[in-house]
């Protein structure tokens, strides 16, 4: 074989005019079995070290949910939804409860509805401090991603004590919740456990959130504005990195969030850091809101609506009507639509995933010139959840 | 705090041809014909209401058409809007609205895919995207006519008790 330089050479010796090689694009398919993707799939043009172009490429964990849905009766399907998104599996199951208890017109007691704030609430600490995890990992913090890991076990022990599960919870069901809070020694252990993570903010600030490496990694990187952030519809706090202070919480209250004091907290800047900082300011907030519900204590009475319907709940129907339901969970505005023609199943259900904005068009447009290495540092600070978008 | 009765009704004397309601506190909801959607929306938007939040298509076979829901949020007035339209079953075609809220392509890829509703002027509705190519001819479909437990069996070819001169399943 002639190696590159003789040939060279013998180009040179005969004459021969030496012309720049032109720089080829390639294809690099990133996921889905990378781990920054998360069975989601992203087709990178490269220009040598950045890239060119990105196609979104989703459909690994398409699973038909809203088909099934319409073939199950009303109570069954809260056991499919919560699969949707898998580090906050709650939000599914409120979101459907809440829209079909729109259509029946019923108002769940007091006591559900402080079961459910809390339980909405733990569920967004733990799918923060999963989160933590990932962007720690992708920025090389293996200390911080550890920690996170380690404290959100806490959460998950005291939701297996709750609710008998410890991923998927199906707790929450149109009406109320399934089953009662154990007894006051789990409520002190949630008082303990919030308490802990909160003392232990201070260290995730010192080696992650305010660490120079880490702000070098993600200032600058994948800056979207607020004019298209909205356009796109970004919810959450891919949205208020941006300036919007838009807040499910607070624009459209549901539950008992109207008596909790809590702040939105709002950055301009629209990059990674901006985003990455958001989420660690409303983790604090989120611990705040627990410690006020803990305050307030849950009050007496039942935990789920005294109807006749909810004997035979395999024959339980919904009167004909839609309604639209939306929470604020940790990856933005997550929505049910729900139709009902007064039989035992759902006639139509969609679910409105809050990744599905930022997993596909958003990325698409905020991947290109970004360095290879900063592909993982976006997708993990946009918090894509890939079986929202496929549902 | 927002009237929506007043909301409503500003709304309605500039698109005459919408019929509006409010549904309860934050929720209100607009019925209109499928070919003023694009004005519509516009105007929606010039409104202050600046999240599109999603596309619903809803399949009404008795009544021979499909039912899209755009649901519209508005930051300013902390309202939700249901935007309604009817569509015929047999020729779903309606105009794109993804240059007026960018965010509608991938509903309106979604609703193409699984509800065969076409959306002028979409530039992405041919590209493949959740569905693979041999699903797409048997037309997996979320319309409420699609025979699922049939398209199962062919999928994984259950089919010892397929009748093909007929081409139905015995049960």
């Amino acid at each position: 074989m002639v190696s590159q330089s003789e040939l060279i050479r013998e180009a040179k010796e005969n004459g021969m005019d030496l012309l720049p090689i032109e720089r080829d694009t390639y294809e690099l398919f990133f996921g889905p079995q990378h781990m920054a993707t998360e069975n989601y799939s992203i087709i990178l043009k490269m220009d040598g070290n950045r890239v060119a172009k990105a196609i979104a490429n989703p459909g690994f964990l398409h699973r038909g949910f809203e088909k099934l849905a319409e073939y199950r009766p009303w109570h069954t399907n809260i056991a499919l939804l919560l699969r949707v998104c898998v580090p906050e599996p709650d939000v599914p199951e409120v979101i459907y409860s809440m829209a079909v208890e729109e259509i029946l017109g019923w108002e769940i007691p007091d006591r559900a509805q402080w079961i459910r704030t809390t339980v909405l609430e733990m569920a967004r600490v733990s799918a923060y401090l999963f989160w933590t995890m990932g962007m720690a990992f992708k920025l090389g913090v293996y200390t911080a991603g550890q920690w996170a890991a380690a404290y959100r076990e806490r959460f998950m022990a005291l939701f297996e004590q709750l609710t008998g599960a410890r991923v998927y919870h199906i707790y929450t069901i149109p009406g109320g919740v399934r089953r009662d809070i154990p007894n006051d020694a789990w409520l002190r252990k949630l008082q303990d456990t919030v308490e802990y993570i909160k003392s232990k903010l201070k260290d995730f600030d010192e080696i992650l959130f305010e660490n120079y490496i880490a702000h070098r990694r993600l200032e600058g990187v994948g800056v979207m504005d607020k004019k298209f952030a909205l356009s796109e519809g970004v919810t959450g706090p891919n949205l208020r990195a941006t300036g919007v202070p838009y807040d499910v919480r607070r624009v459209d209250p549901y539950l008992l969030y109207p008596e909790l004091d809590f702040e939105v907290p709002v950055l301009r800047d629209g990059d990674a850091l901006a985003r990455v900082l958001v989420r660690r300011y409303e983790l604090e907030q989120d611990l705040y809101i627990l410690e006020q519900l803990l305050d307030m204590g849950p009050p007496s009475g039942p935990y789920k609506v005294d109807d006749p319907r909810m004997k035979n709940l395999p024959r339980f129907k919904v009167p004909e009507g839609d309604a639209f339901a939306h929470v604020e969970s940790t990856k933005g505005d997550f929505g049910a639509y729900v139709v009902s023609d007064g039989k035992n199943k759902p006639y139509r259900l969609q679910l409105r995933g809050p990744s599905i904005s930022h997993g596909i068009r958003v990325i698409e447009q905020l991947l290109v010139g970004a360095r290879i290495a900063d592909v993982p540092v976006i997708l993990v600070s946009l918090d894509n959840c890939p079986p929202d978008i496929d549902r | 705090m927002t009237d929506y009765e007043a909301l409503v009704s500003t709304i309605t004397e500039k698109a005459p041809y919408a019929e509006g309601k409010v549904r309860r506190e934050r929720r209100i909801e607009f019925r209109i014909p499928s070919d003023r959607i694009r004005d519509f929306l516009k105007l929606l938007k010039d409104n202050d209401f600046e999240l599109l939040l999603q596309i619903t298509a809803v399949d009404w076979p008795d009544r021979g058409e499909i039912e899209l829901v755009y649901q519209v949020f508005s930051i300013t007035h902390r309202t939700h809007t249901f935007v309604r339209t009817a569509i015929p079953r047999d020729s779903a075609v309606v105009p794109t609205v993804m240059d007026i809220y960018s965010a509608a392509e991938t509903y309106e890829r979604d609703a193409h895919e699984f509800f065969q509703v076409v959306f002028e002027g979409n530039p992405k509705l041919e590209m493949p995207w959740i569905l693979e190519e041999e699903d797409k001819e048997a037309g997996l479909s979320y319309r409420k006519d699609f025979d699922m437990l049939g398209y199962v069996k062919r999928k994984y070819k259950i089919l010892d008790r397929f009748d093909e001169d007929k081409d139905t399943y015995v049960i």
